[in-house]
């Protein structure tokens, strides 16, 4: 965890700077520790240890700013850094947008960096023998079978400790301290005819009690041997499921086109949309990051701007830009934070919905488990994305499907959004559950 | 090594990254980052122990060796030592930079942003927005290892990158350019200016003009050049020999077998001067050279770092390349291009093609290495219909499978062009690429459309 000292350092920095001749500074100071064990076929591969820490320095000079950051955290190399820096930064032009958030928008609880309950205070005790306990006693433990035969599993153990300060010039003093203790395993399988298939099951939680890595090897098989034998079905418009584990992939080009950066350079599709109801109701998506003991909560953003939980598309209807200070200085629209931090997708039409329950009401379509590159459209929001799943019918699973592509746009693709199910993994960052679109054109055979 | 490990290599790199950005025509952020540290890496066999220190006194340095060398308390009997070769000749350097980047002023970056921002707008009054960032890094590495090898070298890599906002009569569309190569200051001169200006202006009105296709499987001729993209994704990640080594690759069976038409060589190379994948070493001190992974349609190599190399029973080709002194090298490609034919032309592959598309603007790619279905993004193109360019396309995606697409190239043209565009190659760490290719027919790949 940072220390006395660098905290020492980092405020003597933002006082050098200002006496240097900055008007303002905004200080980051970074200190991570992680371990990382991976092992192939139930033996160890590789391990690495890493100790990072880092300060990263945004100044406002005379109207100007840039932006820097280094690894050497020693009090002379800092000054001297500084003084490179501030000459840069007389360098640019002028732009009155660039400023400190208020002070009253700062996030001013965040004194210890533990008030989110993400920290595992057992982490320090942990040593290289826990570590290769955990990676090594559930790698996995399968036999080859006549329908398909293990070609390789790598497992991957790895925990990390992560410590941050913001303070600026104007008083903020923000920290946010966490662990996260994560396994996975990535199994490859051959068929009978010699085709390959690959697929991983993950966990990841703050708390190493409450790591259960049991059923993890035994998930990412299970995956791999189901896609054997897949192919591409026939292109057409089929209603579209998308199971939990890869749906946040459609929601993340929502938020980017909520993003300041993108709205104010015109580079994207949800341009002067506030207020309006652009996808169908069923889509309601809420910031949710103030939830104590859950991965990815967080008090204030990179500005040290206090998060705030609320709605940011509420039954379709679009409810929040997510603004910095600059941006917000640029087009006058109110600041809000920078970005999403912890969004959660919600359930529609009711709770309580799996994927399995929702592929029993579409019926029949292509549930996807898999993209495999693709984009989207900034600036338009037509998006094209390879995927891989299983044609289903009469709410049964038929077939593997692989080689195939989605292709629209994604407003039109949100209005089509059918249901939304309960079942979103706490791992991630957004918080997407399975969903189902109806009437979506996949390109194959 | 005390531990037991049987081999051990040291990285130390102490690296700057300067950039510069313009937005809504004021040169108004910019900065500079520093890092600095040193890798150390222990091998056990095959096994890897790998810790970094952020600092270079004696003390840290035998702490993060210390770390690394746990490696050998993992290991088994059976681990048998890896076999490296101890040559290690010298270079001549494929990137001297003319004008030393530690040298530049920068004003000159601002006045060059600023020139670039009123040339294209006068020339282009549809631009709403334009985007440019100017940057620069200079990494100066030392390595050493426990056979008594060392070598410096002096990396730089210097880009310009642009993003336009094109709008007419209430239709949007973002158009991009980048060129970045291992260069000094010459680098930013007036010439790159106008290569980067005409590549936003190029196709501005095929842009607004273009709509997607019919998806399925189709023909696909691929212009020279950037298409050198379907090569790295397709074929590039599954000769890496780490996923042949560990049987994962859709290629681990087929070395020495014709895996495409005679004719037809596909090569991985650090030599070509000033390259983005350029290199005089890889990162675990073995000399950049010119790798060919198919010959004659023969799948001839695979790429090595020292690990796989010793596994195989072969010297490394030189791949083991790493993002920086925090990771470890593992094999990478460097750039990866196919060799022109003797013969033939652009056009002469769009009469063979009869019906499908023609693509020439690429943004993103992947590949699934155990299965080899990959796709890339394409930005821009044409429909062919009998033998003849007709309506534009664009935004749509193209998938396919390593091999079938290998053995599906129906014809190659004589116009090879390596893309100097910012490609960047994320396998857990990234690093900067190179790609290339003559102009391509290829059959039935699947397209995304509508």
């Amino acid at each position: 965890m940072i220390d006395n000292e660098e905290i020492r350092l980092a405020k003597l920095c933002v006082e050098f700077a200002k006496e240097q001749g900055a008007q303002d500074c905004r200080l980051n100071l970074f200190k991570s520790e992680s371990n990382l064990i991976n092992t192939l076929n139930g033996a160890v591969d590789n391990v690495s240890h890493s100790l990072d820490r880092s300060m990263s320095l945004q100044l406002f000079v005379d109207g100007r700013f840039a932006s820097f950051s280094t690894n050497r955290l020693e009090e002379q190399d800092l000054k001297d850094f500084i003084v490179k820096a501030i000459s840069l930064t007389r360098v640019m032009e002028p732009d009155s947008a660039r400023q400190l958030p208020e002070p009253e928008r700062c996030c001013k609880c965040a004194t210890n960096g533990r008030e989110m309950g993400l920290y595992d205070d057992t982490f320090p005790l942990m040593d290289m023998d826990r570590r290769l306990e955990i990676a090594l006693k559930n790698c996995l433990k399968a036999e080859n079978t006549k329908d398909y035969s293990i070609v390789s599993e790598e497992a991957q153990y790895s925990d990390s400790e992560f410590d941050n300060i913001s303070l600026d010039s104007r008083g903020l003093w923000c920290r946010h301290l966490e662990t996260s203790f994560e396994y996975a395993s990535n199994v490859t399988v051959q068929g009978p005819e010699g085709q390959k298939t690959s697929n991983y099951e993950w966990i990841a939680r703050p708390m190493l009690k409450d790591l259960h890595t049991e059923d993890i090897a035994g998930k990412a098989l299970e995956k791999a041997v189901a896609q054997l034998g897949a192919k591409a079905a026939s292109s057409g418009r089929y209603n579209m499921v998308v199971h939990r584990d890869v749906a946040s992939k459609l929601l993340t080009p929502l938020l980017n086109a909520l993003g300041g950066y993108a709205l104010q350079q015109n580079n994207s599709f949800l341009t002067d949309s506030l207020g309006k109801q652009l996808f169908s109701p069923a889509l309601s998506v809420y910031e949710v990051c103030h939830r104590k003991g859950e991965s990815g909560s967080r008090l204030f953003d990179s500005e040290g701007v206090a998060t705030k939980e609320g709605p940011i598309i509420e039954n379709g209807v679009i409810k929040q830009y997510f603004i910095n200070t600059y941006i917000a200085n640029k087009t006058g629209l109110e600041p809000s934070v920078e970005d999403a931090v912890r969004p959660l997708l919600k359930a529609w039409p009711e709770e309580g919905l799996d994927c399995r329950a929702i592929i029993g009401r579409c019926g029949s379509g292509i549930l996807v488990t898999g993209f495999n590159g693709g984009n989207c459209n900034s600036a338009t929001g037509d998006f094209s994305y390879g995927v891989e799943g299983f044609l289903f019918e009469n709410g049964e699973i038929k077939a593997p499907v692989s080689e195939m592509l989605i292709t629209g746009n994604m407003k039109e693709l949100f209005c089509k959004l059918l249901y939304a199910g309960s079942d979103t993994r706490s791992d991630q960052s957004k918080l997407v559950p399975s969903l189902a679109f109806e009437g979506v054109d996949f390109s194959g055979l | 090594m005390r531990k037991g490990g049987n081999y051990c290599d040291l990285f130390f790199e102490n690296s700057s990254i300067w950039t510069i950005s313009l937005k809504d025509s004021k040169v108004s952020s910019g900065g500079f980052h520093r890092d600095y540290g040193c890798g150390i890496r222990v091998l056990c066999g095959e096994r890897t122990g790998y810790a970094y220190s952020e600092s270079t006194d004696y003390e840290s340095l035998c702490k993060a060796a210390d770390a690394a060398g746990a490696i050998a308390l993992c290991s088994s009997l059976k681990d048998k030592p890896i076999q490296i070769e101890a040559d290690c000749p010298r270079n001549k350097g494929f990137y001297p930079m003319q004008q030393d980047l530690r040298l530049a002023q920068s004003s000159r970056f601002v006045e060059l942003l600023q020139k670039l921002d009123s040339s294209l707008r006068r020339r282009e009054s549809r631009i709403v927005k334009l985007m440019a960032t100017a940057s620069y890094s200079l990494s100066e590495i030392y390595m050493y290892n426990s056979l008594g090898q060392s070598a410096e070298d002096l990396r730089p890599l210097c880009s310009l990158n642009l993003s336009a906002i094109i709008e007419q009569n209430g239709q949007r569309q973002v158009r991009t350019a980048s060129k970045s190569l291992r260069q000094g200051l010459e680098f930013f001169d007036d010439a790159l200016i106008l290569e980067l200006s005409d590549t936003i202006c190029r196709n501005i009105d095929r842009g607004f003009e273009a709509g997607r296709p019919a998806g399925g499987q189709m023909n696909v001729v691929m212009a020279a050049g950037a298409s050198g993209i379907l090569l790295h994704e397709a074929m590039g990640h599954a000769f890496e020999a780490d996923f042949n080594r560990k049987g994962q690759s859709i290629f681990c069976d087929k070395m020495g077998q014709q895996i495409c038409r005679k004719g037809i060589n596909i090569v991985d190379d650090a030599t070509i001067p000033f390259l983005r994948g350029s290199c005089n070493w890889d990162d675990e001190l073995t000399p950049g050279q010119k790798t060919y992974m198919v010959q004659d349609g023969v799948l001839t190599s695979y790429l090595h770092d020292r690990i796989s190399a010793s596994c195989y029973g072969l010297a490394s080709t030189g791949n083991g390349r790493r993002e920086c002194f925090r990771n470890f090298p593992i094999p990478r490609m460097r750039t990866t291009y196919m060799e022109s034919a003797e013969k033939g032309s652009l056009e002469d592959l769009i009469h063979l093609a009869g019906n499908g598309i023609y693509v020439d603007e690429f943004s993103n790619g992947e590949v699934q290495i155990e299965t080899g279905d990959f796709t890339f993004y394409v930005r821009g193109g044409y429909l062919i219909e009998n033998g003849r360019l007709t309506r534009p396309i664009k935004d749509l995606n193209i998938i396919g499978n390593g091999p079938k697409a290998l053995a599906g190239i129906e014809a190659v043209a004589s116009d090879l062009v390596i893309d100097t565009g910012r490609w960047t190659c994320g396998k857990g760490q990234s690093v900067p690429v190179s790609c290339g290719t003559p102009s391509l027919l290829i059959n039935n790949l699947t397209v995304g459309g509508q």
